[in-house]
């Protein structure tokens, strides 16, 4: 496919495809099928099918909500909302925390998951619904100043948020806008690394002595959060608890947007309510295979666990695994996961900002015990041990989330392990793909 | 109850190793020679928790005491 | 010596004679060729704190330690080689000589070295006793700068050092020269293989 070659959208009873374009190379070589089929949903996604403009989504939601601070932070806390990145922070703590003087709020577009397009979804094709949510917690927050921080390796993100920018310019909008471009890796997106960004060095994480909702941007208290995290917040101040409530589950009321990455090339983006079962959402063959939940830093679970399985934070920990990003990467058919795996860890240890010894040195030992242990059957021992010399031992959760992923990996497939550690292989070797 | 946490500025620890040295009942090394922080700090090891705070050479020790958890 | 300068003409005597006499000028060379040693010692001591030696052979505490004390000795000596050459007034070397290059009446070029070599240790000397105080990054800018301090001093007494012409004093020279080069290319990897590799 050429630099500039957009598909043409298809319409379907609730589908649109959703061009968008892509940089002239891939960064990662398993980002084939960058365009995601955005389908319409019950509250973020209702208004897609009308397009990104300004005019048309205040004709359909009207102006943005203004809550007062203890307003948000009550609703926040009544419904449990948690951040969108992948860490499941409560929003409502960050936001009380950040409650002080000369504030700043800053929206994470940057999707430092390779396999997830949830937030250039969202940025392309309801772009104001999270900017709603960032001007109502600027103004829940009585500050003016706010950033984006958008992908480089997406160009056609950043041409949409400086259109949507300019829309509320013009429209009078007193909030002043920054637009940042991460980096193109994994890290990039990581908070701290953010903060980096906006302070003008590299994008990269340094550690953090107070939380950024403390002390960030300049050492102001600094709203960061995913920019699916201030759609809801803008959602919510909007429409309120009952309004919010109306999807999900008494428990957990809501809605949250997976990205499924499955069969076909192109990601899908839905919006699902909590407690939906996983059954709805995935294909029946792909309920038949071990499911990587949440990202490449997330967990496998296998196909016995996926059965009566929800779309809950509650039960997704239950059965050991968390939500994260929101990225569902089925494993493809007559795959092995142990191989998938390794190829994952291999991509994430090339992409250790090298500022800290432990995930420098760590990784690429960890990528190589593994690779010893999934095709010339190595040990399990050093795997182990790596996992834990990694953990908690850098300046942000990249060696954290790694480990998470091999560890889980070993928990769930031991007899695929018995049986690489004997030179066998049930599934085939491949390709790693998105 | 003087309960302080050792903490390691990653990006800036280069690996001289002098923590370890000084503080072997809470510091080890690990294969690459970054130190391993095993327990907090408490009484009687505080002295030379300062010491090697003191010693790093590229200061990437901190002593601080742990949040109240919420 | 003292005959020939007598002879000279150069050797008055209205000045008081110990501030004009030999022992001020020999305690200065005595102390400037001990100060480069020192300097050289603690160069060599700092380079190779950076360096991955095993510290099972040579602690690390060790060589910080032994690296301050050798540094606060030789602030000793700097301070006695610079008090030397001012109280003397057999050379017309005045106070402020010592801190501002080239603007002396003596060897201006050669003296001017040695003062931008106090200059920088001034700086260096502050810096580390204030250490905690500082960001690391400043700070380890203006260490960085002893190099440059001990290379100044060195050809400092190449130049104006009245020993450094005799055999003993080229060879001490020489011997500071080859301690540093190979202390540096000991912490380049170059000469013995490093444990590991840092950012």
């Amino acid at each position: 496919m050429s630099a500039d070659t957009t598909v043409i959208p298809i319409t379907t009873a609730d589908t649109t495809v959703i061009p968008i374009t892509t940089a002239p190379q891939p960064i990662v070589r398993n980002e084939v099928g960058l365009d995601p089929v955005v389908s319409h949903g019950p509250a973020l996604l209702a208004g897609i099918a009308q397009g990104p403009g300004l005019a048309a989504h205040r004709r359909r939601l009207g102006r943005a909500p203004t809550p007062s601070a203890d307003e948000l932070v009550k609703l926040a806390r009544d419904v449990d909302l948690r951040g969108r990145g992948g860490a499941g922070f409560p929003a409502a703590i960050k936001l009380a925390s950040a409650h002080r003087r000369k504030a700043v709020v800053v929206v994470n577009a940057a999707e430092g998951e390779p396999a997830s397009r949830k937030d250039a979804a969202l940025m392309s094709l309801a772009p104001h619904v999270v900017l709603d949510g960032a001007a109502a917690v600027a103004h829940a927050l009585g500050t003016r100043e706010a950033h984006i921080v958008v992908p480089s390796e997406l160009p056609s993100i950043r041409v949409g948020v400086q259109t949507a920018l300019r829309e509320r310019v013009e429209a009078g909008e007193r909030v002043k806008w920054q637009i940042h471009d991460a980096a193109p890796r994994f890290v990039a997106g990581q908070a701290q690394a953010v903060l980096q960004l906006l302070a003008g060095k590299e994008n990269l994480p340094v550690t953090a002595w107070q939380p950024e909702a403390v002390s960030g941007h300049r050492g102001r208290p600094t709203l960061l959060s995913n920019a699916e995290t201030f759609a809801h917040l803008g959602h919510l101040a909007r429409v309120g608890f009952d309004g919010y409530a109306a999807h999900g589950t008494a428990a957990e009321p809501g809605t949250t947007l997976l990205t499924l990455r499955g069969d076909g090339w192109d990601p899908q983006v839905r919006e699902v309510a909590f407690g939906t079962l996983l059954a709805d959402v995935l294909s029946e063959a792909e309920m038949a295979q071990p499911l990587l939940l949440g990202g490449y830093h997330g967990t496998w679970l296998k196909p016995a666990q996926l059965q009566g399985l929800r779309v809950s934070r509650i039960d997704i920990a239950a059965a050991g695994a968390t939500l994260g990003a929101g990225v569902l990467l089925p494993l493809a058919q007559g795959w092995c996961p142990l191989v998938r795996t390794e190829a994952l860890v291999d991509y994430l240890a090339g992409q250790s900002a090298r500022r800290c010894g432990p995930c420098m040195n760590g990784l690429p030992a960890l990528a190589g015990a593994l690779g010893d242990l999934v095709h010339r059957g190595g040990p399990v021992a050093p795997v182990e041990e790596l996992c834990g010399l990694v953990k908690g031992r850098g300046a942000c959760a990249h060696p954290d989330g790694t480990a998470r992923l091999v560890t889980s990996m070993l928990t769930r497939f031991p007899e695929e392990v018995d049986l690489h550690s004997l030179g066998e292989c049930r599934g085939g070797r491949g390709e790693v793909f998105a | 109850m003087s309960r302080h946490t050792l903490r390691v500025d990653w990006p800036a620890c280069k690996a001289h190793g002098l923590c370890a040295e000084i503080l072997p009942e809470v510091v080890s090394l690990d294969p690459w020679g970054y130190p391993i922080v095993h327990e907090p700090v408490t009484g009687e090891v505080l002295e030379m928790a300062r010491s090697a705070v003191k010693a790093c050479p590229t200061l990437a020790l901190r002593l601080t005491r742990p949040p109240p958890r919420h | 010596m003292t005959a020939s300068l007598v002879a000279a003409g150069v050797v008055g005597s209205k000045s008081t004679s110990f501030l004009n006499g030999p022992e001020l000028w020999f305690a200065n060379r005595g102390t400037g060729f001990v100060l480069l040693l020192l300097l050289t010692f603690s160069t060599m001591l700092g380079v190779l704190a950076t360096a991955r030696v095993s510290p099972r052979l040579w602690p690390r505490m060790l060589s910080q330690g032994l690296h301050r004390n050798v540094s606060m000795l030789a602030v000793t000596f700097l301070a006695a080689h610079v008090s030397t050459a001012v109280a003397d007034t057999f050379v017309d070397i005045r106070w402020y000589d010592a801190f501002v290059p080239f603007a002396g009446n003596y060897m201006p070029l050669w003296l001017g070295l040695g003062s931008l070599a106090l200059d920088l240790l001034i700086a260096i000397t502050v810096t580390s006793l204030l250490r905690h105080r500082m960001s690391h990054r400043p700070w380890r800018a203006i260490h960085v700068m002893a190099y440059g301090a001990w290379a100044l001093g060195l050809l400092h007494g190449l130049q104006m050092g009245t020993d450094a012409g005799t055999a003993w004093g080229a060879a001490l020279n020489y011997g500071c020269i080859a301690t540093v080069l190979l202390a540096v290319l000991v912490r380049l990897g170059l000469l013995v293989r490093p444990k590991l590799v840092t950012s």
